[in-house]
């Protein structure tokens, strides 16, 4: 919601006119509602704050929403869009009666909400959307959501509430204004179930296991961990997941926590992969793990589980087959020496040549697919980063250096490609466009030495761009 | 006798298997001595003459050096058919994590290949250093690869050692440099004949390097990079520590 006092409103594009999605209680008062055309909204209420609306923002505070009221009930379902219905049979007494469960909801929420509670689901939701009070026969006949020709059609029938309708003939309805609105009706009455379909939220999977007596020694406090692993991975197993992150804290009895975290570029379940990634955790850890006078308690998080299904198990040792060992490696020297230490080659969309590519820590890439190889010169096998200035003299304009000087050894060049023009990124400047403002153009030349060393060698801005262009060897060629 | 053992003293096969063109083989530690001018040239021998699996991984682990860095670029590999995004590269901070990074990597089955990239003495690496190594990349049945840069050789414990330096190539029309072209050295096998030598070319139609005979015709533009090359193995005959071919009693009588 935008910020400010007054009254608010979100905007959402329909075909060619802005119309209001969604709008705040002061903006109701005002006589604003949803649908309204942004322009007519704006000539009523001057001082309207609005912003666009955000339809998949909405979806997941809705779901955040619902996440919160567990703590109320444990059946919580969605009425998407904007609706959460809560079966609070048998939880009213435990916040001290009905009155006071709903101001909790309502303090809990955070939100402007209307709310009703009712014996079943539709005619809670009939009383929260069209009406209040807890008489569902008082309810206003578009409380059924019919489509707007059945509901005038009710209306000129002279029906304008469910009451009226339901004292009729529900055959003659039906037959009227079609199945939809006697099943509504009926549900909304009760005769007919409306059941919940309450969301599951999977418990996390957190193990504790605490000692009668504090663990004095760092390998007995390993097995303990090595056996929550073992109980975790049945878990995970179970409901075929697998952890990103995986954190252990050690509760120590002055009260001091440490905690083990580790990370996989996989989804893992597999007890001693990620023991031994603690291991190795442990091992980089600046100061070691001192027990102290002990540990009282250890805990195992999982965090961050991905779906992992069930994959054969090896008939010799029982273990799940690792399919992709360099996943287990990569993990295990990224944890050793830092994700930054273990790199893949991921390609750029960029144009000069040093910028086409990107190191990129393994444990973030997935499935990098490199273009296939395109019709250009050759490309050196190993690029000098920064690249080297070097001394040359070579003809003017545009010819390939004669000698060039590079670390203190003069180099003859025998044979020589090129140029290969690459121009400056000109778009990526600001006043890149402007005649001069575009950087200096690129003269790449494949070069041999007479030691037969081949090299990438370019001249950085042309003859016209600056007087006194320089060189600088930029690759290495097998 | 595991069966491990036995296995790769059976099967070790001879450096220049498969139409007289220098192999790396699997299982096996290799080491690849270079200049660090012609470092383009040796890594470009380690992945083009390695025999491993065309679609796993390929782990190339160096340190950070000082200086002007040697990024491998994903297009040069993509031109000697390595796929880029095959490659896993890993920044070891001094030669005693590389040797272990590399032994770790030496003892996983999951990539292609092992290349360790390290410059000068490498303390590290030894006699030990070197055996377990051998022992992990017969395991994981992996070649292991050393490319040793501005190196005196040590004693150690590798099959083969190998001098690379990049040759002159042949002229394409007008006056460009051809395709890759190495000179390559077999320096020291254990339990084999050396001194070698191959001028290869990579060639590009088939994807692999091809033998270009040293008393070729054009290869007589050469002598002086030939020359050039003899000075610098000359050194190496030195170091060589002899080893017996096979580590076991039963595979010894078998082959003799």
């Amino acid at each position: 919601m935008p910020d400010g006092e007054g009254p608010q409103a979100l905007f959402a594009r329909d075909g060619q006119a802005l119309r209001l999605a969604a709008v705040d209680v002061a903006a109701v008062r005002q006589g604003l509602g949803a649908g309204m055309t942004l322009a007519d909204a704006r000539a009523r209420c001057p001082d309207l704050a609005t912003a666009p609306h955000d339809p998949v923002a909405d979806v997941r505070a809705l779901e955040r929403l619902a996440g919160a009221m567990i703590a109320f009930t444990p059946l919580v379902s969605l009425d998407a869009p904007d609706g959460v219905v809560l079966d609070v049979t048998g939880c009213a007494h435990l916040f001290g009666g009905e009155a006071a469960l709903v101001r909790a909801v309502l303090a809990a929420t955070g939100h402007a909400v209307r709310h009703a509670l009712a014996p079943h689901v539709a005619a809670a939701r009939a009383l929260a959307r069209f009406g209040g009070g807890t008489d569902v026969r008082a309810l206003p006949v578009s409380a059924l959501e019919l489509d707007a020709e059945a509901l005038s059609g009710l209306r000129r029938a002279g029906l304008e509430t469910l009451g009226d309708l339901a004292s009729r003939p529900m055959a003659g309805l039906a037959a009227r204004f079609g199945e939809l609105a006697v099943t509504r009706l009926r549900a909304i009455l009760g005769e007919a179930g409306s059941p919940v379909a309450p969301l599951r939220l999977a418990d996390p999977i957190r193990l504790e296991t605490r000692f009668p007596e504090p663990l004095a020694r760092t390998d007995d406090a390993l097995d303990v961990i090595e056996d929550l692993l073992v109980q975790a991975s049945r878990t995970m197993e179970q409901r075929q997941l697998g952890g990103r992150r995986f954190l252990v804290t050690l509760h120590r009895t002055d009260n001091a926590r440490r905690r083990l975290a580790v990370e996989t570029g996989l989804a893992v379940r597999d007890p001693a992969a990620v023991m031994r990634l603690l291991r190795e955790r442990i091992d980089t850890l600046s100061d070691p793990l001192d027990p102290g006078f002990g540990f009282d308690a250890i805990t195992l998080a999982v965090l961050g589980a991905q779906h992992l299904p069930s994959r054969q198990i090896m008939l010799e040792d029982g273990r799940e087959e690792n399919a992709d060992d360099v996943a287990a490696l990569v993990d295990q020297l990224s944890v050793r020496m830092g994700e930054d230490s273990v790199r893949r080659l991921a390609p750029r969309d960029r144009h000069l040549p040093e910028k086409a590519q990107a190191l990129v820590p393994a444990l973030r890439l997935r499935n990098v697919q490199w273009p296939p190889p395109e019709d250009v010169p050759p490309r050196p096998l190993l690029l000098l980063d920064p690249p080297q200035e070097v001394d040359v003299i070579a003809g003017v304009p545009d010819s390939p250096p004669q000698r060039f000087r590079w670390k203190g050894r003069l180099h003859d060049v025998t044979l020589a490609e090129g140029p290969e023009r690459i121009g400056a990124e000109w778009w990526r400047r600001r006043g890149g466009h402007m005649p001069g403002g575009a950087g200096e153009t690129r003269d790449y030349y494949r070069i041999e030495d007479a030691d037969g060393r081949r090299y990438w060698i370019f001249r950085h801005g042309l003859f016209s761009e600056k007087p006194d262009p320089r060189w600088y060897l930029h690759g290495l060629f097998p | 006798m595991s069966h491990d053992q036995a296995g790769a003293c059976i099967e070790d096969p001879p450096p220049d298997s498969g139409g007289g063109i220098p192999r790396l083989a699997r299982a096996q530690l290799h080491e690849v001595h270079a200049d660090g001018v012609d470092w383009a040239g040796a890594l470009a021998f380690g992945l083009g003459a390695m025999d491993a699996d065309g679609r796993k991984p390929v782990l190339l682990l160096r340190t950070r050096r000082r200086g002007a860095a040697m990024v491998p670029y994903g297009a040069g590999f993509a031109a000697l058919g390595i796929d880029p995004a095959r490659l896993v590269i890993i920044d070891a901070r001094d030669d005693a994590a590389l040797l272990r990074a590399g032994l770790d990597a030496a003892r996983s089955s999951g990539p292609a290949a092992v290349i360790v990239e390290s410059w000068g003495r490498l303390r590290e690496y030894d006699m030990v250093a070197s055996r377990r190594l051998i022992l992990a990349a017969e395991r994981s049945r992996i070649p292991v690869v050393m490319l040793r840069g501005d190196a005196d050789p040590r004693p150690s414990a590798a099959h083969t050692r190998w001098t690379v330096s990049t040759a002159p190539s042949v002229p394409l029309e007008p006056r460009a440099p051809g395709p890759p072209a190495l000179l390559v050295e077999l320096v020291r096998r254990r339990g084999g004949p050396a001194g070698m030598r191959w001028r290869l070319e990579w060639n590009d139609e088939h994807g692999g390097f091809r033998d270009i005979p040293l008393d070729h015709a054009n290869a007589a533009a050469d002598v002086d990079a030939d020359d050039r090359a003899g000075e610098r193995a000359a050194p190496l005959s030195g170091a060589v520590v002899p080893l017996p071919a096979l580590r076991t009693g039963a595979p010894l009588r078998r082959i003799a």
